[in-house]
């Protein structure tokens, strides 16, 4: 099965249920193995190259790291201040260590679903099956495409405004205050120009006889089939499996609002 | 020949909303017949794109305005077409290629307007193929869009309108943006495409050389929205050729030369020659435009050595060594991405080379202070807008005088004689982007020769300017040059080359493939220009027609 050629609206969909159930969740073991679960998902099954996957998630990771240490180190007044394990020479209530250790590992559930889902999805694609699917308005989803288009025009701009700024002679700013003017300035020009940009697309786009109805055909055309709603529960049935392991051995908990 | 009328418009008047007095149309009345191709000339800011947006049913709908009159699209009333139906029948390829897509790739972008068409996704596929055969771009069908260039884009355009089969093409500028070559190649779809494909054609342009042959009828707007001629194109320009020139429209360059025998030689053209062989066909002297003479006694203004300048592992400036002196007035030349916006920019100081480095008055770039060297080299970019840092035009100019700490009294007596040489004065006060092209492309070379910068590079500053802007500037160029700055400029403009430069350096892949002086450039053999995407002057080309008829009849 290819990861890549799923229905991007189901798939976003079973991303969401996902997250929606893991929030509900909040013992460490449950995400951990659901972890390893996504990791297997995309690295085997959609090929996904590991190089690619730990550089995108490794900010999460740091942020991961950073949340358990916090957590430990500014935890509350433990119930059972008896019951410790010894960590880097220290003895820690293992009650807090659960609650961080929870806690990050929800950070990477959440981060390698999402990663999951971007990695293997064309966003053109996902927003044309948001109006085939969804029943997106057309005349948001073509706006966001347009708009998406323009984005790597303004860094281009943007790179091109500062060195002609450069050239005026205007000093490279050193104090904060001179940072906030010099950004005004590269605004005007920058907002100038995508304005007219906008306009002249909207009226190319209108010319070609688009009216933002519903009423249109698609030469893409995203379907639904089988093989997506298997992916919809396998993931689901694979999480609902381990929950309820959780929940038989004994270890599983509801989420209360820790942090 | 058929004589259905496709479009007709009647009385229109048409006036927006933030200055309800001032009409951008007044009184437009014309028809368009089937298969017949007609020319709307005017200066810019003549209404020519609101006249355009009322043919393709924009307008009334999203008009802030005013507007009367009538327009017929094939006898039924604009008013009667449901949203979106004009479409059908009226096709609009616009001016800026960068802006008239809103999809990825090739195929999706053609797709779009089909898809608003409601055209069966079953169907799609073979016409998508049809209309990227016709425009010869069959093998770009998958690519990304931003990866073609200008010319391929404008060619996209027109596939995506035909794709809609419509029965009147609209093309609003659509050749303002490109380099000569990509014009000419353009220019050359239409004309296939006319053989191929039944409909009406509306061009709409204010540079008409290349378009000629393939115009039946011509009409003229002036500055008031009114159209002053209707018929002939031959006629209309010789009837009106000194309004058209005060209009700031370009006539051809062979009707700009005749007119110039006129003024020296003692001849009258009864009608007055649109190509380069209706003029070489006249017995007539060809004037002789002042060459430049090549100074000899100046001194060494730059130097850059082994220059060479990569991104990301793609070389794109390679080994280059270039001298420039004092006084010269020199074109970079070359195809879009052959590196002469890098060159320029490297020996600018803008950008730092990998290798090489640049020499000004005999100090390493890297041992000028910022400051200094920008009151050395002046730096005009593409898009005066990027450059402007003030609200009011004085302190625009006034802006580098004040951060020296120059006193209010020689500021004022400073900017007063740039923005005279300009021709700003009376500007002062108002806010730079509320000026015309032209003017904001002044605006941004006073900014540059407010320090008596000595070294003034611009990079293609007549690009999309109309006729009188482009002389405006060209002149206030010359005048500098002559007063001693050293001139390096990028352009597209080959008559600008004849007519001003000492020199000439022509890019291709990043290399320098030649410096030379103009007149050894047209020496080049046609297939080697034409590689450079080089085109001749018309002064040239018929210099070398004659050359040949004179052989022919000696021989």
């Amino acid at each position: 099965m290819s990861i890549h050629n799923l229905n991007p609206s189901i798939k976003a969909i079973t991303i969401i249920l996902c997250v929606l159930l893991l929030t509900m969740v909040f013992d460490p073991i449950t995400p951990l193995v659901f972890i390893l679960w996504i990791f297997f998902v995309t690295i085997f099954v959609a090929k996904v190259r590991i190089k690619k996957f730990l550089l995108f998630l490794s900010p999460f990771l740091i942020f991961a790291v950073g949340m358990f240490w916090t957590n430990v180190a500014f935890a509350n007044e433990p119930i059972n201040p008896t019951d410790v394990v010894s960590l880097f020479g220290r003895n820690i209530p293992r009650e807090d260590i659960q609650t961080a250790l929870s806690l990050s590992l929800r950070i990477l559930t959440f981060a390698s679903l999402s990663l999951l889902f971007l990695l293997t999805t064309n966003i053109v694609h996902f927003i044309l099956s948001l109006m085939q699917q969804c029943k997106l308005p057309p005349k948001l989803a073509y706006g966001i495409l347009a708009g998406y288009r323009f984005l790597p025009m303004i860094k281009d701009e943007l790179v091109l405004i500062k060195s002609a700024h450069r050239v005026r002679g205007v000093n490279r700013a050193k104090t904060l205050k001179e940072k906030v003017r010099q950004y005004k300035r590269f605004i005007i020009p920058l907002l100038a120009s995508a304005i007219r940009k906008a306009e002249r697309t909207a009226v190319a786009m209108e010319s070609k006889g688009f009216t933002g109805s519903r009423d249109r055909t698609f030469y893409r055309q995203f379907k639904v089939t089988p093989k997506d709603w298997l992916f919809l529960i396998m993931m689901l049935s694979v999480l609902v499996t381990l929950i309820t392991i959780a929940w038989q051995v004994g270890y599983f908990r509801w989420y209360n609002g820790e942090i | 020949m058929n004589q259905e009328t496709l479009v007709k418009v009647d009385q229109l008047t048409l006036s927006f909303e933030d200055d309800p007095k001032k009409l951008v149309l007044d009184d437009i009345n014309f028809e368009l017949l089937a298969k017949e191709n007609l020319l709307i000339l005017g200066p810019s800011g003549c209404g020519k794109s609101t006249l355009t947006h009322c043919l393709n049913g924009l307008y009334p709908r999203e008009l802030d305005g005013e507007l009367a009159g009538e327009v017929f699209i094939k006898s039924k009333n604009i008013h009667e077409f449901i949203h979106g139906e004009v479409s059908h029948s009226v096709g609009v390829v616009f001016q800026d290629p960068e802006t008239q897509f809103c999809m990825y790739t090739v195929e999706d972008e053609i797709a779009f307007g089909l898809e608003n068409k409601g055209i069966l996704p079953s169907e799609m596929e073979n016409i998508i193929d049809h209309v990227l055969e016709l425009v010869n771009m069959r093998a770009y069908k998958n690519r990304i869009i931003t990866t073609l260039s200008g010319g391929q884009k404008q060619k996209l355009a027109i596939a995506c309108i035909l794709a809609m089969e419509p029965d009147v093409l609209v093309l609003d500028e659509p050749t303002a943006n490109l380099d000569p070559v990509a014009t000419s190649e353009f220019i050359e779809t239409i004309q296939h495409l006319q053989q191929q494909k039944d409909f009406s054609l509306i061009v709409i342009e204010h540079q008409l050389d290349g378009w000629v042959s393939l115009i039946d009828r011509c009409m003229m707007l002036n500055n008031q929205g009114q159209i002053f001629y209707n018929g002939n194109l031959r006629d209309g320009i010789n009837v009106h050729r000194h309004t058209l020139e005060q209009q700031g429209i370009w006539i051809p360059m062979p009707a700009k030369l005749a007119l110039e025998i006129e003024n020296q030689a003692d001849y009258r053209f009864d009608t007055l020659p649109l190509t380069v062989d209706d003029l070489a066909a006249h017995q007539v002297p060809i004037p002789v435009r002042p060459t430049r003479i090549k100074k000899s006694n100046t001194s060494l203004a730059l130097k850059a050595e082994k220059l060479s300048w990569a991104k990301k592992s793609t070389t794109i400036i390679d080994e280059i060594d270039l001298e420039l002196y004092e006084g010269e007035f020199i074109t970079i030349l070359g195809a879009n991405g052959s590196g002469k916006s890098s060159l320029s920019k490297l020996i600018a100081g803008i950008e730092k080379p990998t290798k090489g480095s640049v020499y000004l008055y005999e100090k390493g770039l890297n041992e000028w202070k910022e400051r200094d060297l920008r009151m050395k080299i002046g730096y005009v970019f593409q898009n005066p807008e990027h450059q402007f840092i003030t609200d009011a035009v004085y302190d625009e100019v006034a802006f580098s005088l004040r951060v020296r700490g120059l006193n209010e009294e020689e500021v004022r007596a400073r900017v007063s004689v740039i923005l005279a040489q300009c021709q700003l004065t009376g500007f002062e006060e108002s806010h730079p982007y509320t000026l015309s092209q032209g003017q904001k492309r002044r605006l941004s070379v006073a900014t540059m020769i407010i320090d008596d910068q000595s070294l003034l590079i611009l990079d293609e500053p007549t690009f999309g300017q109309d006729a009188n802007s482009t002389n405006q500037l060209l002149s206030l160029l010359k005048e500098r040059n002559d007063a001693g700055t050293t001139i390096v400029m990028i352009t597209h403009n080959m008559e600008i080359v004849q007519q001003y430069a000492d020199r000439v350096i022509v890019m291709d892949g990043g290399e320098m493939v030649l410096d030379t002086s103009p007149n050894e450039l047209w020496q080049k053999s046609r297939e080697q220009l034409k590689r450079w995407q080089l085109d001749i002057p018309i002064q040239i080309k018929l210099e070398q027609r004659k050359q040949k008829d004179v052989s022919y009849v000696y021989s």
